[in-house]
């Protein structure tokens, strides 16, 4: 698509270069005009055409930090696939006591018969064949938990940052309204066991949007929309109570009120943060402990949670990154032509707004690998005896004063390897995609 | 300015009141009753309907509103959320359910601890951390950059709880040299008056106790400093790169001063902002990691007594702690942010 738009624009620039031929550029005189235009079109139709991302590719290729990244990441993906797929293992009878905690081995001798690179673990198992085995489901754990973050943080940093700046059109202001009167409307529904009653007051919120000019910025409006949403609440309620009409009454007095204002994009892209900073305000492993806790054990169920807890992360820098966006010309040009919001949104501001992204994704990627060894090492991640690097440190954890250590060393290497591969193939990727960055 | 502060001060509450309501919804989720927990499986109904009664655990969860319906105003409010709320706006954190004694009295125990640790681990991450960030960029692509890039890489790489498990490894099983874990050794006498041992041990001037609360700190600060120190050094480094490539760098050279002025005044006071923010942020990873670092260390502090609770569902406990480590998060950021504009006196706040 982009080759193609970029042929177009090659071609252009030689007619409009054509058009000047005959005094100047085009070479000694008595070259055909046409020849020559022909030429100056070969030109550049002979220098290859490249694009951001094929740059991005060659600074990255050539950038030794992401080169090791890159190698160690191929190396463990490469690993946990192969072993997953093609080395089958069954965890469930997999044990022999007379094997118990053997240190590593590279020769059979008459006391273990059998060869345990890194050793064998509590139950005699050997623990080069669980830490290749648990690298699938390592990773897998990073790759679901990055997924969710980036695709729920990744949307609301979006809308937070392009609403912030940009006013919202009425199917929008319509929607958001709508959402307003279906939060006081649940509420209301709820307490007064009268479900129709956030129909009415999603009905409410979506009939200011479109009575948005009357009375405009006048006392009068407020009274009206308060009024009717204390009639909208009180008078079903009264069929349960006086009580749960007065509490009926006022949840549709505020809606009205709040409704009647303005919508402002800010007051969104706020409420969007503050939820965001609720979660930041956990520490993340007690947050991610509370969740698994409550969906039960499970390696899926640590995936939702370290998902859950790295949604603002994502959230802060979407928001951040279009902000910074938003602010450049070709965006007010493209308003100014009249294109329309979702078309800005997607096909302006998210390809400029994805590279910071993608590397917090593959830094987040490390961080997420860690948090699941943190998980499965408390016991909440992987359900035994499934391997699992953090499970397995786990298991071996209390065999520490024996002098066991061939059983942590290696499953702690794993994750350390792995998480330093995606941190370095980060780091190269910011410098790539960089634009700042020349090429050599 | 002052309306800035003013502002997020009025934010801090509002934070800490939607953390209750997500943790209150969280805990309850749960699966598990606490009075069952308490009382074992096979307790009696009518036992485990008392317990439920005494802890307020009957009383529905937000609002009451069949109590609504029959126009009891009163018994709509009364929920165990609002009771909650009403408690703590007194400074009653409640009991824990396990242990029957004030949450705010294990607290004066264990915060403390927390605190020590997570102090010990920032300081020393800071005096590692920006003196490595330091060098870096002074002495860029030298055989000192090097080193401290990769070592902060393999630093920002690493599972705490499986350093602190390799320091106990080597440092206490196979060396000897180091306690394996605790406060202090059972044999060793402290008169604790604010609870931080290192403190109490300085004040009543008792050596033999300050030797061994540091020998005790000494891993488990190690392991949770490790992070925040390889963060620390390698923002430095880049908010110094990017500084000493300023026109002002080069005019200060000029003028031939000192590269230790050049470095420390010119520079690291313009490269500071990012490394405070950094650092701000790094508390909220230093009161999270506490949790592992303290189930390792068997240090008595609150990140192990939060997820004790939370899998013996001491709904009290977990609210009080989480709550207490969410302050102390949010406080410190308020902190940085408003730093900001005494640091750096071109930052406005409107």
């Amino acid at each position: 698509m982009s080759e193609n738009r970029m042929a177009d624009q090659h071609h252009l620039a030689g007619e409009r270069d054509a058009h000047r031929a005959p005094e100047s550029v085009l070479g000694p005189p008595g070259v055909q005009p046409e020849r020559a235009i022909q030429e100056g079109i070969a030109d550049y139709a002979v220098r290859k055409h490249r694009s951001l991302w094929s740059d991005a590719w060659r600074r990255l290729i050539s950038n030794n930090t992401a080169r090791i990244g890159m190698a160690i990441v191929v190396f463990f993906v490469l690993a946990a696939v192969l072993a997953h797929f093609f080395w089958e293992y069954n965890p469930r009878i997999d044990l022999d006591y007379s094997l118990k905690l053997k240190p590593p081995n590279l020769q059979a001798t008459a006391e273990i018969p059998s060869i345990h690179p890194f050793g064998t673990d509590k139950l005699g198992r050997d623990i080069f064949r669980r830490v290749a085995h648990g690298g699938w489901n390592s990773l897998r754990v990073g790759l679901v938990a990055v997924g969710i973050a980036l695709a729920i943080g990744g949307l609301l940093g979006l809308l937070a940052g392009f609403y912030e700046s940009m006013p919202i059109g009425r199917v929008g202001q319509a929607t958001l309204m709508g959402g307003i009167g279906l939060l006081f409307g649940a509420a209301a529904a709820w307490i007064t066991r009268q479900p129709w009653l956030a129909a009415l007051f999603v009905g409410l919120g979506v009939i200011s949007v479109f009575l948005d000019h009357l009375w405009e910025g006048r006392p009068t409006r407020l009274l009206l929309f308060g009024g009717v949403g204390l009639l909208v609440g009180a008078v079903p309620a009264v069929l349960v109570g006086p009580a749960a009409a007065a509490v009926g009454g006022l949840l549709g007095l505020s809606m009205g009120v709040v409704v009647a204002r303005p919508l402002s994009g800010p007051l969104v892209s706020n409420v969007i943060m503050r939820i965001m900073d609720i979660i930041l305000a956990f520490p993340g492993i007690l947050l991610a402990i509370a969740i698994v806790a409550m969906l039960g054990p499970g390696l899926d169920k640590g995936m939702i949670a370290i998902g859950v807890v790295n949604i603002p992360v994502f959230a802060r820098l979407a928001r951040s990154t279009v902000l910074s966006v938003v602010q450049g010309e070709y965006i007010t040009a493209a308003q100014a032509v009249g294109v329309g919001h979702g078309r800005i949104l997607f096909r302006h501001i998210v390809p400029n707004s994805l590279s910071p992204v993608i590397v917090q994704a593959t830094m987040g990627l490390a961080t997420a690998i860690l948090s699941a060894a943190a998980l499965g090492f408390l016991g909440l991640g992987a359900i035994p005896p499934e391997p699992e690097w953090g499970a397995m440190l786990g298991d071996s954890y209390k065999y520490l004063t024996t002098g066991a250590w061939w059983a942590m060393l290696f499953p702690g290497l794993a994750i350390m390897l792995s998480v330093l591969g995606f941190n370095l193939l980060g780091d190269g990727l910011r410098d790539a995609l960089d634009p700042r960055m020349v090429l050599q | 300015m002052t309306r800035y502060i003013i502002r997020r001060l009025i934010s801090v509450p509002l934070t800490l009141l939607g953390v209750t309501v997500v943790i209150f919804l969280l805990l309850r989720l749960i699966p598990g009753d606490p009075a069952v927990a308490m009382l074992g499986e096979h307790a009696a109904k009518e036992n485990v309907e008392r317990i439920r009664e005494q802890l307020g655990l009957n009383r529905p969860l937000f609002l009451d509103r069949d109590a609504l319906a029959e126009g009891d105003v009163a018994a709509f409010f009364d929920s165990q959320y609002i009771r909650f709320v009403g408690r703590l706006a007194r400074g009653d954190l409640g009991d824990s359910i396990h242990r029957r004694i004030p949450i705010a009295n294990e607290l004066k125990q264990r915060f403390p601890a927390t605190v020590e640790l997570a102090g010990c681990a920032m300081l020393l991450a800071v005096l590692v951390g920006l003196p490595a960030g330091i060098i870096s960029a002074a002495r860029r692509n030298s055989i000192w950059d090097g080193a401290s890039m990769v070592g902060s890489l393999v630093g920002v790489s690493m599972p705490i709880f499986w350093l602190g498990l390799m320091e106990i490894m080597l440092f206490a099983v196979i060396l000897h040299w180091l306690p394996i874990g605790g406060r202090l050794d059972n044999s060793i006498e402290l008169k604790t008056i604010t609870n931080f041992y290192l403190i109490d041990s300085i004040i009543t001037g008792n050596d033999t106790a300050l030797v061994d609360v540091l020998k005790h700190l000494a891993m488990p600060t190690l392991a949770l400093a490790t992070i925040p120190m390889a963060i620390i050094a390698r923002m430095t480094r880049s908010s110094m790169l990017e500084v000493l490539q300023q026109d002002y760098m080069r005019t200060a050279k000029a003028k031939g001063l000192q590269e230790r002025v050049l470095l420390l005044r010119h520079a690291l006071k313009n490269a500071f902002l990012p490394v405070i923010t950094i650092i701000g942020l790094s508390t909220g990873a230093l009161l999270a990691g506490a949790i592992l670092t303290e189930t390792i260390f068997a240090w008595p502090g609150i990140g192990k007594w939060i997820y004790d609770a939370i899998l013996g569902r001491d709904y009290p406990v977990v609210q009080g702690g989480t709550l207490l480590t969410a302050l102390v998060f949010v406080v410190v950021n308020l902190l940085v942010d408003i730093s900001y504009a005494f640091l750096d006196p071109r930052i406005h706040y409107e």
